[in-house]
């Protein structure tokens, strides 16, 4: 899903950019921080990072903005990467420019980075192995293994598969308040159209977002410093699958954070206090980019225990003109998603077949979850099969999901005001002629002498009345008040569409 | 692939019909369950009678067997996880796979007996051959197929040749997982007394046959065969019976048939090496070729008088040895030949071969139905099985019209003179000349039991005294069980054929006809038959009509007859069927407005100017209005009610649009989809015939509409919603466009009788009548209403249903047709047949 990781990436843009530049500037401290974002960014920028990187400090020139512009090709669309590329390393801060219009490399990201490139300082930014070695050494296999059981943990829970057990405090403060997942009537958490949205995703996106989503918690709710934690992510994407790291050389805060991923699945402890950790793959490819490969290779790991299928990744879904779901998975967390908008029927060792009904539909849009989303979940799993075919998916069926969505939608409530007990017929039509040639009626009823004007119109009519009231007394007409039960706000009077 | 002797002794002890065996004590006990429950099924006192001693008669113990209850004998000690509990029972994870399931194309339900293919397979289609033999289809789109066994699927499975370890093997080949003990159990049970004997009529002696000798014996201790049997000793074994070589259909030709092609298998020429399986799978499959091919089987008999056969006949079903009849037609001396053959230019089409070779299997004729869809060619089949037989020919068809149909078709296929050829109805009543020869009628006429005219009684003395090598009867999902009973009895014919495009699988009423006539022989798939160009592309839509909201407001307080009217006169629908009428005639199309409604008829008929027919409409107008439809360039519409749903040919039809249907009929739904099939343009490029239905939003018609749609959705069509006709708001002078004009319709709506609004009171009231059963005084009628037989309301629901929802309609109708009430879930469920109940509450 293409377009899941671009999504994604900026997320984490999004993450960094919105970092006060003292922060930035505290975390351009760790090499490997140093090393994990400039993988992130856009190839143009990390051309302008390698160009300047080593020039500067051995004979400074100072170069504007409109110098580096010729280096690029001179075609608008050329250009406008360029200039996107800089805005994007200025708003890191990673190269601002001066008062002076010149572009100046952040000195520490700078330091920092030909540190890390040419192996030099003396840091452990990179985590520290242990030096003794340890006696059983978990394996790769294992490693992947435990990494999806404790995220799809996480995912079951979602999906709410029954008999999950309740996954740490953590991981509950992080789905709640990414509104993942909100309280249904019941006091049970329900999954939301967010959460949905973050189950179509593939795991690198998941993880990632979910990690952003703990930064907050962290901050907030933790006390603990955004860099230190940050820190700890960026090296924990820069460590070695399979090796043992020291937990000695960490920081205490980056101690408790490493329990919380442990827990998601990013690193392994034999124990609680254990003195070493091991990363998992999830951890590792946290900056390497390449996550459909991650997951693929996760998943092809560890098939024959999980039950991920390798074909889970490939679309395993067939859907048919009469609405039945044929879907090709041994995946306990696929059936459960399934579950959220299909009846399901049977279960075969490799292959679950469900119905689309109305009803399993319009369960899964009254958790939040839209049918687009539906439908993007079906095209993106399709099964090569479905794939020959063009449109992808029956539109019988794509039509009749939006039609079942809009169905719940032809009630439309619209804000209005209730006029209501008018002394006589004559006054009741020159008031509804007048609000009538505003065009603010919504609704009127001369036998009951009721009507309703929209939001905005209640003020002018209002007015109106008063306006006539007065006329009346000025006149000595005596009439009484024309209008006397200005409507109280009511928007009960919902039109149908 | 003959079972050895062995194994099939070791059946015989396990599964011996009198024997004690675990799984016969099943069986009984389910039949005489099941007859009890089938009690308040049935809606009419008379009928009850009739249908419980028609299934005690004429239904094997076997075939009322209930899966469910086999299954449920299973030990249940499954493995189960997390996510099993969604599943319920259906949790089948624990069964395992097979190391190369992948090559395997289809997963067996042990609980209900589906099977589910992939049709992408390499071998999907040599499968479905298979499979369309011992299963019913359930659903078969564009990827994955559904079928389901059911006890009679294999009870035609093992009259056409099948034997019970050849359909384990296969599907055990075909399996992506182990067959399931309770499926195997299915199998055995169904299948293990069926087919097992036969009642051969040869040289015009009536002979039981099979190649059991022990099964022989076991039925000559009853005391009413073995009194039936005529003894004879010459070229007979120490056991008494007569030897012989089991039939072949070595020099049999099917007319029509073109030159045999070289068997291209292509199997044998594809690279991938052949694996042992896949040698017996081909050597199971293609059994109608090894049939032909080895058959050096022999076959035991032993002759019975022929005055006895009916007993005999009885009592084998009596001790759950059904039956099967075939028909030597190649050795019957005493039928005078009928000189027929078809026209050296006729040419059949491949899937009509198929039928036939189903049915002409081993050179002998085997009586059944075949199911083919509309417009694809059902009467050539006919006709062709005719010429192969070559013996008097009887054909009952519905109508009156489909009589000259049939008549003329006959002409044009075959060489057969016009003098040959009689035709019996209420106007006509011919006989034809010389010794043999073809009568062609209705069913009304035949199984009426009132008095008759002079003429139709010598007509029926002249039907009911002869034999009759063949009897064809055409659309044979109409015409109630009882009926045919009166026909089958009346009528001495050696060989039964059903024709029919929607045969409507186990319902409690019909179901009997797989024992009155014979089993399935073939069913075609559709969406095949389509994308080679025999029938039409049909593009179907759903048009939704919103109420207006003067319309609306009636509905809600109107009664539930009128509602139908105030939904089928919406004015929303009005503009979108005038709509669509100018929009297809523009582009050239020929269109059929069918409305179930009479007076929603007459008056968008007389509205937009159109001509319409329906059940008053007197014959002679209505052949002038066909022939205008088809041959005048100005007339591009009619309007149809329901006398046209089945048997009017017009091929010039490339569009249909649907004001107003019965109920949830998928049958009907079916049946008019047929109209548009054989549009004679099909095979330009591109070409597609249209299939619309309108329906007003927020009206029982949606949910009516849903339940229609079903049958023809499971034979992958694609009904497309249709919310907002493109460009229907801009099109100038539609009708009811003003406020006052809908106002007034509405009250000439209000104003309208209430009899208006019955879909019934299109053919004449025969409301004394049981429904059903054809009397005389409604049997003029229907000459006129034609298919008056087929629209009573009762026999309508009770057909129109299969296997899911469309049973509710079976009870209700016990009350008022007309209210459609609804009943209470737990009795439907209750009254359901065991076998469905499951399938039945799924589908809610």
């Amino acid at each position: 899903m293409p377009t899941a990781v671009t999504h994604f990436k900026t997320n984490i843009y999004e993450c960094l950019e919105a970092l006060p530049k003292p922060t930035l500037d505290q975390l351009y401290r760790e090499p490997a921080t140093c090393l994990a974002i400039f993988r992130l960014l856009p190839p143009l920028a990390r051309q302008l990072v390698m160009s300047l990187l080593f020039t500067q400090p051995i004979s400074p020139i100072n170069l504007t903005q409109s110098d580096l512009r010729l280096w690029v090709k001179n075609e608008a669309a050329a250009l406008a990467k360029f200039d996107e590329a800089l805005d994007k390393l200025s708003k890191l801060s990673i190269m601002t420019t001066d008062s002076t219009g010149y572009i100046q490399m952040n000195s520490s990201f700078r330091e920092r980075f030909q540190d890390c490139l040419t192996g030099g300082g003396d840091h452990q930014s990179f985590g520290v192995p242990c030096e003794r070695p340890a006696k059983d050494k978990p394996d790769i296999t294992f490693l992947d293994r435990h990494a999806m059981k404790q995220w799809e943990e996480i995912l079951h829970f979602m999906v709410g598969t029954e008999s999950t057990r309740q996954p740490s405090a953590a991981v509950l403060k992080v789905v709640t308040r990414a509104k993942l997942m909100k309280e249904g009537k019941d006091k049970q958490l329900m999954i939301t159209n967010k959460g949905f949205q973050f189950l179509l995703q593939d795991v690198n996106t998941q993880v990632w977002a979910f990690l952003i989503q703990y930064l907050d918690i962290a901050d907030e709710l933790l006390h603990m410093n955004v860099v230190e934690v940050l820190n700890f992510f960026f090296m924990l994407g820069s460590l070695e699958l399979g090796m043992d790291y020291s937990v000695e050389a960490l920081t205490p805060t980056q101690k408790q954070l490493l329990d919380d991923l442990a827990n998601f699945g990013l690193a392994y402890r034999r124990k609680k206090g254990s003195s070493r950790y091991y990363p998992t793959r999830l951890a590792t490819t946290l900056t390497s980019g390449n996550s459909a490969v991650v997951s693929s290779a996760v998943s092809s790991s560890t098939s024959t225990t999980t039950g991920e299928d390798g074909a889970t990744e490939q679309g395993f879904i067939i859907v048919e003109t009469n609405y039945k779901l044929y879907a090709y998975t041994e995946s306990k967390l696929q059936i459960s998603v399934l579950r959220l908008f299909c009846e399901l029927q049977t279960r075969f060792a490799n292959m679950v077949y469900a119905l689309i009904t109305r009803d399993s539909v319009r369960k899964a849009l009254k958790h939040g979850i839209t049918a687009n989303q539906i439908i993007s979940y079906l095209t993106s799993h399709a099964h090569p099969q479905m794939k020959k075919q063009v449109p992808l998916l029956p539109p019988t069926v794509v039509d009749q999901i939006r039609l079942w969505e809009m169905e719940r939608n032809r009630l439309v409530a619209t804000e209005c005001h209730l006029y209501k007990e008018f002394r006589n017929q004559g006054d009741y039509e020159m008031v509804l002629k007048h609000a009538t040639n505003l065009g603010y009626v919504i609704w009127s009823n001369a036998r009951k002498r009721m009507f309703s004007v929209t939001e905005e119109g209640h003020e002018h009519v209002r007015n109106y009345i008063k306006k006539k009231i007065a006329q009346r007394k000025t006149n000595g007409g005596g009439v009484g008040e024309a209008g006397s039960g200005i409507g109280t706000p009511n928007n009960g009077s919902p039109s149908v569409r | 692939m003959p079972p050895t002797s062995k194994r099939r002794f070791r059946d015989d002890d396990e599964y011996l019909p009198s024997g004690p065996s675990r799984s016969n004590k099943k069986s009984r006990k389910f039949s005489s369950k099941k007859s009890n429950s089938a009690t308040p099924n049935i809606i009419n006192s008379e009928d009850e009678n009739d249908l419980t001693l028609t299934k005690e008669a004429l239904i094997p113990k076997s075939a009322v067997i209930d899966i469910d209850s086999i299954s449920s004998t299973l030990n249940v000690n499954i493995p189960r996880d997390s996510v099993s509990k969604y599943f319920g029972e259906d949790d089948f994870s624990y069964i395992k796979l097979k190391k190369d399931h992948a090559n395997r194309p289809l997963w067996i339900n042990p609980n209900t007996g589906h099977i589910i293919l992939e049709g992408f397979s390499p071998f999907a289609e040599k499968a479905q051959d298979f499979l369309i033999t011992i299963s019913e289809p359930v659903s078969r789109p564009s990827h994955i197929h559904e079928y389901k066994l059911t006890p009679y699927s294999l009870y035609a499975a093992v009259s056409v040749g099948l034997e019970t370890e050849a359909i384990i093997d296969v599907l055990r080949i075909l399996s992506k997982i182990e067959i399931p003990d309770s499926i195997m159990e299915l199998i055995r049970t169904c299948t293990l007394s069926y087919g097992k004997v036969k009642l051969v009529l040869k040289h015009n002696r009536y002979f039981v046959e099979s190649s059991y000798a022990d099964i022989l014996q076991k039925l000559l201790q009853d005391k009413d065969i073995a009194e039936a049997r005529v003894v004879n000793s010459e070229g007979s074994d120490n056991e008494g019976f007569l030897k012989d070589r089991a039939p072949t259909s070595k020099d049999l030709i099917i007319s029509g048939k073109k030159v045999q092609e070289k068997e291209t298998d292509t199997d044998g020429k594809s690279s991938e090496p052949i694996t042992e399986d896949d040698n017996l799978f081909n050597a199971v499959v293609q059994i109608d070729k090894e049939d032909e091919e080895e058959e050096e089987d022999e076959v035991h008999s032993f002759e019975i008088k022929s005055e006895k056969f009916e007993v005999v006949k009885k009592r084998c079903i009596e001790l759950d040895y059904p039956m099967l009849e075939e028909y030597d037609f190649r050795n019957d001396s005493t039928l005078p030949q009928l000189d027929i053959d078809l026209k050296p230019i006729t040419v059949i089409r491949p899937y009509q071969e198929k039928c036939l070779s189903k049915m002409f299997g081993n050179g002998r004729a085997r009586s059944g139905i075949i199911v083919l869809p509309c417009g694809a060619g059902k009467t050539l089949v006919g006709i062709t099985a005719a010429c192969t037989i070559k013996k008097s020919c009887l054909v009952l068809c519905t109508s009156a019209v489909s009589v000259m149909q049939w008549k003329q078709q006959f002409l044009t296929w075959s060489n057969i003179k016009e003098s040959q050829i009689a035709v019996f109805t209420s106007d006509m009543k011919e006989k034809f000349s010389g010794q043999s020869g073809i009568v062609i009628s209705t069913y009304s006429m035949v199984a009426n039991t009132r008095t008759r005219s002079y003429d139709a009684g010598k007509m029926m003395e002249f039907i009911t005294g002869r034999e009759w090598g063949f009897i064809l009867l055409d659309e044979v999902h109409v015409v109630p069980a009882n009926m045919f009973r009166k026909v089958v009895t009346t009528i001495a014919a050696h060989t039964k054929l059903g024709l029919t495009a929607t045969l409507v699988r186990e319902d409690d009423k019909i179901g009997d006809l797989n024992f009155l006539i014979g089993p399935k022989l073939y069913e075609a798939n559709w969406m095949d038959l389509a994308s080679k160009g025999h029938i039409a592309n049909v593009q179907c839509a759903e048009v939704w009509c919103p109420m207006t909201p003067e319309f609306y407001a009636q509905y809600l307080k109107a009664t539930s007859r009128k509602r139908m009217l105030l939904y089928a006169m919406n004015p929303n629908k009005f503009q979108a069927c005038q709509y669509l009428i100018r929009f297809h005639e523009e582009r050239g199309d020929k269109i059929i407005v069918f409305s179930d409604n009479v007076y929603a008829l007459e008056k968008y008929a007389r509205q937009l100017k159109v001509p319409f027919i329906h059940g008053k409409t007197k014959p002679p107008e209505r052949m002038y209005i066909l022939n205008l439809f088809q041959h005048d360039p100005k007339v591009n519409t009619i309007f149809l009610s329901k006398v046209g749903d089945t048997s009017i040919d017009l091929p010039e039809a490339t569009c249909l649009i649907q004001i107003s249907s019965h109920y949830g009929s998928r049958r009907q739904e079916a049946q008019r989809l047929g109209r548009i099939l054989r549009a004679k343009r099909r095979n330009d490029e591109g070409f597609n015939a249209f299939f619309y239905s309108l329906v007003s939003t927020d009206t029982q018609e949606m949910y009516y509409s849903t339940k229609r749609q079903q049958f023809l959705i499971d034979q992958g069509y694609a009904f497309k919603v249709i919310t907002k006709l493109e460009g229907m708001d801009t099109a100038t002078d539609l009708v009811y466009r003003t406020p006052s004009e809908q106002m007034s319709l509405l009250t000439e709506v209000l104003l309208a009788n209430d009899n208006d609004a019955d879909l019934d009171n299109d053919i004449e009231s025969n409301a004394d009548d049981l429904p059903g059963v054809v009397t005389s005084r409604n049997f003029t009628s229907q000459q006129k209403g034609y298919g008056g037989v087929k629209r009573s309301v009762g026999s309508m629901k009770s057909l129109s249903g299969a296997d899911d929802m469309a049973y509710m309609e079976l009870s209700s109708s016990s009350s008022s047709p007309r209210t459609m009430k609804k009943v209470d879930k737990k009795t439907q469920a209750k009254d359901h047949h065991p076998l469905f109940k499951k399938q039945w509450l799924k589908g809610r």
